[in-house]
């Protein structure tokens, strides 16, 4: 669909020997990093660009001012879109254990092979690549849907509901004529070939724009 | 013992007196016959006519007797009168309640009642004695061993004088009558003699004696006696009546006695005071104060009840005292005793706390120490990894990009550099103070070491035995470096013995020097070294303890390094290790 992006990772880390040779080690595979000493750093940053594209984003738990830890947190209350990887120093298994569960993807023990934070940070940049790409077609799909209009969006949510189009149009008090109208418009405006594909982009959209 | 002598004479004489008082009731009279019942009857004849003249409804009899012979006629009742000396009546009176009623009086003599006295005469030559002192080593001769006046009364001088009768060669008893006193001094049998007073005057007046033949020994004066004494006077005789006497009779007696002219200067006259005879009794300890002499613990006991009093009184208190003194000192001694234990174990206790303490305090530094260092080496170390990864990957890629890789070589290196700079400043941190060099005796710093040490050493029940070599050159090192590495070198001692079974030997440390050098020697008995242990023995974080740290000899050798010195082991053949550390003595001091 649209053209892959390189990824970038993203490194908060306060000691920047670490810093720049992790920066050092992911160019020599092609990978380019963008550098943070401090969360606040990274948080400014991250607020000039709100939409990262693919990458991965390593957090050292271990950091003056705000933690690695606490940093992950506030990301994902900003449903911030890219997997997170945590480093810590040995004897830190415990705050790793709790940054999995806050919705870490993975963590590294310090001191790491390389290898081994090569190949996770590949995996991450791939997950990054998926969840951006259904991202974008949640919001692809929520633009086409915000293009409909009120009676389009009473007819969809009806026949979603599986309601034949003499119902609908007995409920809507409209003639079955206007209903199918209407439908061949919604299918256009939703670029959807079939009712099945119809109905995989509302099932999509549908937990995001239910409430709203 | 005399025996009074019954001549047929005096026999005759009672019987003619018994018939002509046949009928009237016999009144017996008692008389001391000292010298013999002639001389006594001689001597009491005017009185006993006198006494029937005045009485004669009574038959008076004489019966002249000995002393034994009074004591016991006055103890059966046998007669109803008794004359007899001072001192047999002083006897008497006080065992058979024998009253006087006269006494004896001369009236020739000044005065006329104290008329008994004696002489202690010696032939009169060059060395005679003079004093009654004198007398010691001499025999004396005296008429008998109970003599009132031939004895008793010299004898008291005597003990006046401070001489006892064993201070004398001996006592000569010559027997009655009293001249024979002075036979046994011209025989040569005694050195001196006692005699009654006046018998000297008399047998000189008799022309018996030559007025120059004896001098007087301890003569005195007495006042207006007419004879030469070495006594004192006392009373004459006195005329007793028994106790069972009746009152009357004895009231009669007595004036007739008192009514009796003077019959060759002598007469009764009123009963005299004794107290004198009872005084030399006393004194002596005869008589009725025999008691005295006997000395019987009871008898001394009774005499000086208030001075025993005092003693007992005395010997109580201070047994009480004594108890006292030992109780208390045994109970102040166990306090000591506990006292000291308990200041012991305190001290013990506080030095293993603080030696604890220290130990926890340096782990704990070292701990935090080692922890920081691995963290802080962990950042370079992890950095030069990525750096040398990336620059493989590169390389392996088949990319030449050297402006790529010399980032990378930079980057190695100057995380190289900052590793080192982590290292610098730990080892700044060990140290944690500036050196300071003073000149030192080996010898001092291992002793104030030991002392240090020997709590732990002792606990864990390891021997130490210490050989100082003394007189050691001075050297120059910092004091507490040296006593850290000798303290960890005898903690590696102890751990090497802890597991091995307990010997007879143990640890020693000794001192020792070697021409420019002076070393100190840890030896234990424990298993020694393995090659893999020896080869790392000194590496930085190398340890075979469980709780070790691999520090402890690395700083030992950095230490003694930097005095200049040597610390090595050395695997004894006997078993055990030995660490040696040679250190230098500075030039101008070595030899």
């Amino acid at each position: 669909m649209t053209e892959s992006p390189r990824p970038r990772i993203m490194i908060v880390d306060d000691d920047e020997a670490m810093r720049r040779s992790m920066t050092f080690l992911f160019a020599s595979v092609g990978l380019e990093a963008e550098c943070h000493a401090t969360a606040d750093e990274f948080l400014a940053a991250l607020s000039m660009r709100p939409r990262p594209g693919p990458g991965a984003l390593i957090l050292d738990v271990r950091m003056p001012g705000m933690s690695g830890l606490e940093l992950q947190r506030r990301l994902a209350d900003q449903d911030f879109p890219l997997p997170v990887v945590i480093v810590t120093g040995h004897g830190d298994v415990p705050m790793a254990v709790e940054a999995l569960k806050a919705g870490a993807f993975d963590f590294i023990e310090k001191p790491f092979k390389e290898q081994y934070l090569l190949d996770t940070v590949e995996k991450a940049v791939r997950r990054s690549r998926e969840v951006l790409t259904r991202d974008a077609r949640r919001r692809t799909i929520e633009e086409r849907h915000a293009r409909l209009g009120r009676r389009e969006k009473e007819v969809l949510e009806r026949i979603m509901a599986g309601k034949p189009n003499k119902v609908v149009a007995y409920e809507l008090d409209l003639s079955i004529k206007t209903i199918e109208a209407y439908r061949a418009s919604i299918m256009t405006k939703m670029e959807a070939g079939s009712l099945a594909e119809l109905a995989r982009m509302i099932a999509t959209v549908e937990p995001g724009t239910g409430s709203s | 013992m005399r025996r009074a002598h019954h001549s047929p004479i005096l026999s005759l004489f009672f019987v003619l007196l018994f018939a002509a008082t046949a009928e009237a009731r016999e009144v017996r009279i008692a008389v001391l016959a000292f010298q013999g019942s002639e001389r006594a009857v001689q001597d009491f004849e005017p009185t006993i006519a006198q006494l029937a003249a005045s009485l004669s409804e009574h038959r008076f009899t004489m019966v002249p007797l000995d002393l034994a012979g009074i004591s016991r006629a006055v103890a059966e009742k046998s007669v109803d009168f008794v004359v007899t000396n001072p001192g047999d009546y002083v006897d008497l009176e006080s065992r058979f309640g024998v009253t006087r009623l006269a006494t004896l009086e001369s009236r020739d003599r000044m005065p006329p009642t104290d008329t008994v006295g004696s002489t202690v005469i010696a032939p009169n030559r060059v060395g005679a004695p003079k004093r009654l002192a004198d007398l010691a080593g001499n025999r004396l001769a005296v008429v008998a061993g109970d003599a009132f006046g031939g004895w008793r009364v010299i004898h008291r001088e005597m003990d006046d004088a401070g001489l006892s009768p064993s201070d004398l060669a001996g006592l000569v008893e010559t027997g009655f009558p009293m001249e024979r006193v002075v036979a046994a001094l011209r025989e040569g049998r005694a050195d001196a003699g006692v005699v009654r007073a006046c018998l000297l005057e008399d047998e000189i007046a008799r022309g018996m004696v030559g007025a120059e033949e004896f001098t007087v020994v301890g003569e005195r004066q007495a006042a207006g006696f007419p004879c030469r004494l070495s006594s004192r006077p006392y009373p004459d005789w006195p005329f007793a009546r028994l106790a069972g006497t009746s009152p009357d009779l004895a009231k009669a007696v007595t004036a007739s006695l008192l009514s009796m002219a003077p019959v060759g200067g002598r007469a009764w006259t009123a009963p005299q005071d004794y107290t004198t005879v009872h005084a030399l009794f006393r004194q002596l300890k005869i008589g009725p104060y025999a008691h005295l002499a006997r000395t019987t613990f009871g008898g001394f006991v009774r005499a000086h009840w208030h001075w025993f009093l005092v003693a007992a009184a005395f010997v109580g208190w201070w047994i009480v005292h004594v108890a006292r003194v030992e109780t208390l000192v045994r109970r102040r001694t166990a306090e000591l005793t506990r006292e000291i234990r308990e200041r012991e174990r305190a001290e013990r206790a506080a030095r293993l706390h603080r030696e604890e303490r220290d130990q926890f305090s340096r782990l704990g530094i070292l701990g935090e120490m080692a922890s920081n260092i691995a963290h802080e080496l962990n950042q370079p170390l992890a950095a030069i990894t990525n750096y040398a990864e990336g620059m493989t990957r590169v390389i392996d890629a088949g990319r030449t990009d050297p402006a790529f890789l010399r980032d990378g070589a930079r980057g190695i290196a100057g995380q190289a550099e900052r590793a080192a700079a982590i290292i610098r400043r730990i080892r700044a941190f060990v140290r944690r103070r500036e050196a300071k060099r003073e000149s030192l005796d080996l010898d001092d710093v291992v002793h104030e070491t030991l002392a240090l040490f020997e709590g732990p050493a002792l606990r864990r029940g390891a021997s130490l035995e210490v050989r100082l070599a003394g007189a050691l050159p001075p050297i120059s090192a910092d004091r507490a470096e040296l006593e850290q590495v000798l303290l960890n070198l005898l903690q590696n001692a102890v751990d090497a013995m802890d597991g091995a079974a307990a010997s007879g030997s143990g640890i020693v440390v000794s001192t020792s020097r070697e021409h420019d050098t002076v070393s100190v020697a840890v030896r234990d008995h424990g298993p020694g070294l393995t090659p893999e242990v020896e080869a790392h023995l000194f590496d930085t974080f190398f340890t075979t303890k469980p709780q070790g740290l691999g520090l402890g000899l690395s700083i030992c050798r950095t230490i003694v390094e930097s005095h200049g010195g040597r610390l090595w082991p050395t695997n004894e053949p006997d078993g055990g290790l030995t660490m040696r550390v040679a250190l230098p003595v500075p030039p101008e001091d070595a030899t």
